[in-house]
C-alpha cells in the first residue's frame, strides 16, 4: 500500500501486506514513496543512540490500549520518575512509530518547572505496530519502553 | 447483491425449518392465551408468529399504546432527509386482521405475575397463560446532570420513535450556520451501539448540503471506543472534513451539567455550546418489566438464553431491547430474531409443536453518506456460559469499492422492507 | 490559524504543587499524504509546535510531526512558586501562533 521505486525491497515486504484496518485516510492510500525509510534507525540516531539503554525502560513506562478501534486517534501517555530538580529531570520524551510513514510522533521537552515528565496526547496510527518510546535526562542517561498496539475494526461493542 | 425476500430473511436469521404437529388443544377446553406488550420490532413479530403459526389455536392479545408505529431504526435517514416520515411509519390495521389477534390500543400498566393478569391504563385486565414482554427501552434522564424529561422538551434525545423524532428533525432544520450541535452518548449497554454516530453522519450531511461550513458537530462519549469507529472516522473524514469532533472519557473528563435552556453541556475539560443539544442519556428496560420485578441491578431483564424466557418468572418471557441478551446488541433486528424464537418455545409449549434449537442473528447498518452504508453483523446462539454468544461476525472494512458501499445502503433498505412486513404482515 | 483552543488550567494552586493542565486545539492535521478523490495530495498543513510558558520561562515544549492526531489534544503538568501568567501556544506550518493566556493564583 505504501509501496514507491524508491522503497527497499525489505521495507516494501514489511509494509507491503494489505492492512484493511489501517488508517490510510490521513496517510494516503496509493503507492507512495517517501523519504523515511531507515526513519526509525535514523530518529534514534539522532536522539542519541541506543547506548546506555541496555538497562531497558528503568523510570519510563509507555500506556496505550492493545487494541486500538480506529487508527486515526489512539490514546497514549507516558511517565518517567524522576526528582525533576535542576541537577536531575528528564529533559526529553521522543515517541516513535516505526510502521507510520513518518515515523517520529512527537518529542516532548521538559524542564523543571514541569514538576513530572508526564503528558498525554493522541496519535495516528498506520497499522498494527510497536510503538516505541526514548527517554533522556539532561546528563546522558536514556530509556527505551515500548507497546504493541494492533490496530483493528472491532466487534458490535456492545 | 440480491434483494432480500423474506424468504432469505428467514434463512438470514439462522431459523431452521421447523415440524409443526397438530395442535393438541382439545374442543370445550379454551385456546391458551398469550398477552404480548409492546407493538414494536420484538413484541410485533411475536404476536404475528405465535398466529401465524397456530391456525387459531392461541388466543393472542398485543398491547400497544399507538395506533401508529414510527421505527426508530431508520430514523436517522429521515433526520438525512433520505426518507420522509410517512415512510418510517406503520400501522397495525393488517396485524388487527388476523385471526386469533387482537390488536389493543392501550397502555399496560402494570402487571401481577401471581394471577397471570397483565392491568390496562383504561382499567381491563387481561389474564395469560404466557406473557411476552417487549417495553423497549426507559430513558434514564438523570443520569445525565442537569437533563430530565421536561428538557427533552427542549433538548430531544429522539431515542423513541415518535415526537421526539420529529421534535430533533425541526431543531436540525432550524439551524443557521456557524450554530453548532453537541451530542451526549450513553455508555454500554444502550439501544442501537452505532446509533448516535450514523445520526451524526446524517446530520453532518444536512449542515453540508445547505453550505454551513462554520458549523461544527461535538460527541461527548461516555466510551472509549465504539461500533465501527474506524468506518466512521474515515467516512467523517471523506465526507464533512473537519466538521466532527468526536471525544472520549479522557479528554472530556465527564458531563457535569446540562443546561438545555442555555445550550450548554459543561464537563470536566470545558463547556460545549450547541444551538442544537441532542442529549441520549443512559437506558433501561420499559417501566412494566422492571416494575414486574422481571430486571435485575442492571435494569434489563436477564432471560434464558435459548427461548428468551424470563430467569425469574418461567410464565414469562422478555424480547428485545429490554432484555439482556448477552452478546447481542439491543436493535430492531436482534429484537426480530429473539422475537422468533420466543414464539416457537411458546407454541412448542402450549400446542406441542417441535422446537428448533435457538439460532439468532443480527446486522447493523449504518448510513455515513448518502449511498455510503457499512455493516457489522454477526451469529449467535445459547453458549454453554448460559448467556447468548457469537458464533460468528463480519464487519464491513475501510477503503472499500463505493459500488460495494452502495450495494451495502441498498441490502438495508431491503432488509427494512422485509422486517416491516415481519412485524406487519 | 486562529484555531479554536480549549485550555482546563486551575485558576489558583499552592506552591510547589503539581498541577495538571489539558488542553484540546482544532486542527485538521493534514499529513500531506492524504489524496483529493481525483488524486491530488492534500497538502501538509499541521500544527508543529506548543508551547506552555509561565512568567516567561519554558514550562513544557512539544514538537509535533504528522503523526498526531488531529485536532492536538495535549495533557501535562505543570510546578510554580509564584503567582503569574501562563501562556500557551501552538504554532502552524505558516508560522501563525495561536496562544491562551490564563493567571494562576497561589492558593
Amino acid at each position: 500500500m505504501y509501496g514507491g521505486s524508491s522503497v527497499s525491497a525489505g521495507r516494501r515486504a514489511l509494509l507491503g501486506a494489505g492492512a484493511g484496518a489501517a488508517a490510510a485516510a490521513f496517510f494516503g492510500g496509493s503507492g507512495r514513496a517517501f523519504a523515511e525509510i531507515e526513519a526509525l534507525e535514523r530518529a534514534i540516531a539522532e536522539f542519541g543512540g541506543e547506548a546506555g539503554m541496555a538497562g531497558g525502560r528503568g523510570p519510563l513506562s509507555l500506556t496505550l490500549p492493545r487494541i486500538a478501534e480506529n487508527g486515526n486517534s489512539v490514546a497514549l501517555s507516558f511517565s518517567v520518575e524522576s526528582p525533576m530538580t535542576a541537577e536531575d529531570h528528564i529533559e526529553s520524551v521522543v515517541i516513535l512509530a516505526p510502521e507510520n510513514p513518518y515515523v517520529r510522533i512527537a518529542t516532548f521537552h521538559f524542564t523543571p518547572m514541569s514538576g513530572t515528565a508526564k503528558a498525554a496526547t493522541r496519535m495516528r496510527l498506520a497499522r498494527t505496530q510497536d510503538v516505541i518510546a526514548l527517554a533522556r535526562t539532561g546528563d546522558g542517561r536514556r530509556y527505551r519502553a515500548q507497546e504493541r498496539v494492533e490496530v483493528t475494526i472491532g466487534g458490535c461493542g456492545g | 447483491m440480491s434483494a432480500i425476500t423474506r424468504r432469505r430473511f428467514g434463512a438470514l436469521i439462522g431459523l431452521g425449518a421447523a415440524t409443526a404437529l397438530p395442535p393438541l388443544v382439545s374442543s370445550g377446553r379454551a385456546r391458551p392465551r398469550v398477552v404480548v406488550v409492546g407493538g414494536g420490532a420484538g413484541g410485533a413479530t411475536v404476536a404475528r408468529y405465535l398466529v401465524r403459526d397456530s391456525s387459531g389455536a392461541l388466543d393472542v392479545t398485543l398491547v400497544e399504546r399507538s395506533k401508529r408505529y414510527t421505527s426508530c431504526f431508520f430514523s436517522n435517514l429521515y433526520l438525512g432527509d433520505r426518507r420522509d416520515l410517512g415512510s418510517i411509519t406503520h400501522r397495525y390495521d393488517t396485524l388487527a386482521a388476523m385471526e386469533g389477534l387482537s390488536v389493543v390500543h392501550d397502555r399496560a400498566v402494570g402487571v401481577e405475575r401471581e394471577r397471570k393478569v397483565v392491568t390496562l391504563a383504561g382499567g381491563d385486565e387481561l389474564p395469560y397463560d404466557r406473557l411476552v414482554l417487549s417495553p423497549g427501552i426507559e430513558l434514564v434522564h438523570d443520569s445525565v446532570p442537569g437533563y430530565s424529561e421536561a428538557a427533552a422538551g427542549i433538548a430531544p434525545h429522539a431515542w423513541r420513535g415518535g415526537a421526539q423524532t420529529a421534535l430533533l428533525k425541526a431543531k436540525l432544520d432550524a439551524l443557521e450556520n456557524g450554530q453548532n450541535i453537541v451530542m451526549v452518548v450513553p455508555p454500554n449497554p444502550y439501544r442501537c451501539p452505532p446509533g448516535p454516530y450514523e445520526r451524526v453522519s446524517m446530520m453532518a450531511h444536512v449542515l453540508k448540503m445547505k453550505g454551513f461550513e462554520a458549523s461544527t458537530i461535538t460527541i461527548i462519549d461516555a466510551k472509549s471506543t465504539f461500533s465501527k469507529q474506524a468506518l466512521f472516522a474515515e467516512g467523517w473524514e471523506r465526507y464533512y472534513g473537519g466538521m466532527i469532533e468526536w471525544l472520549p472519557p479522557e479528554i472530556h473528563g465527564g458531563v457535569t451539567a446540562v443546561d438545555a435552556r442555555a445550550g450548554t453541556v459543561e464537563t470536566d475539560f470545558d463547556t460545549f455550546e450547541g444551538a442544537l443539544l441532542n442529549i441520549i442519556p443512559a437506558q433501561r428496560a420499559g417501566a412494566i418489566a422492571s416494575d414486574a420485578g422481571l430486571a435485575d441491578d442492571s435494569g434489563f431483564c436477564p432471560i434464558e438464553a435459548g427461548s428468551m424466557r424470563s430467569r425469574i418468572d418461567p410464565n414469562v418471557f422478555v424480547v428485545g431491547d429490554a432484555s439482556v441478551a448477552g452478546a447481542m446488541p439491543k436493535s430492531a433486528f436482534s429484537a426480530n430474531s429473539q422475537a422468533r424464537v420466543a414464539a416457537l418455545v411458546i407454541r412448542g409449549e402450549l400446542l406441542g409443536t417441535a422446537v428448533p434449537r435457538a439460532d439468532y442473528a443480527n446486522t447493523c447498518w449504518s448510513l455515513i453518506a448518502p449511498e455510503d452504508a457499512v455493516k457489522i453483523g454477526a451469529r449467535y446462539e445459547a453458549g454453554e456460559d448460559g448467556t447468548i454468544v457469537g458464533t460468528s461476525s463480519f464487519v464491513s472494512d475501510t477503503g472499500e469499492e463505493a459500488e460495494l458501499r452502495e450495494a451495502t445502503y441498498r441490502e438495508s433498505l431491503d432488509w427494512y422492507d422485509a422486517i416491516i412486513a415481519d412485524m406487519f404482515g | 490559524m486562529a484555531a479554536r483552543v480549549r485550555a482546563k488550567i486551575p485558576e489558583s494552586v499552592t506552591v510547589g504543587e503539581v498541577f495538571t493542565i489539558r488542553t484540546l486545539v482544532s486542527h485538521r492535521m493534514e499529513s500531506g499524504l492524504r489524496e483529493h478523490a481525483d488524486g491530488r495530495l492534500v497538502p501538509r498543513d499541521i500544527i508543529n509546535r506548543f508551547e506552555a510558558t509561565f512568567e516567561g520561562e519554558r514550562v513544557f515544549a512539544v514538537d509535533i510531526e504528522p503523526g498526531i492526531a488531529a485536532n492536538p489534544f495535549l495533557e501535562f503538568t505543570a510546578r510554580i512558586e509564584k503567582a503569574g501568567t501562563l501562556v500557551l501556544s501552538w504554532t502552524d506550518d505558516a508560522g501563525e501562533v495561536t496562544t491562551y493566556t490564563q493567571g494562576i493564583a497561589l492558593a
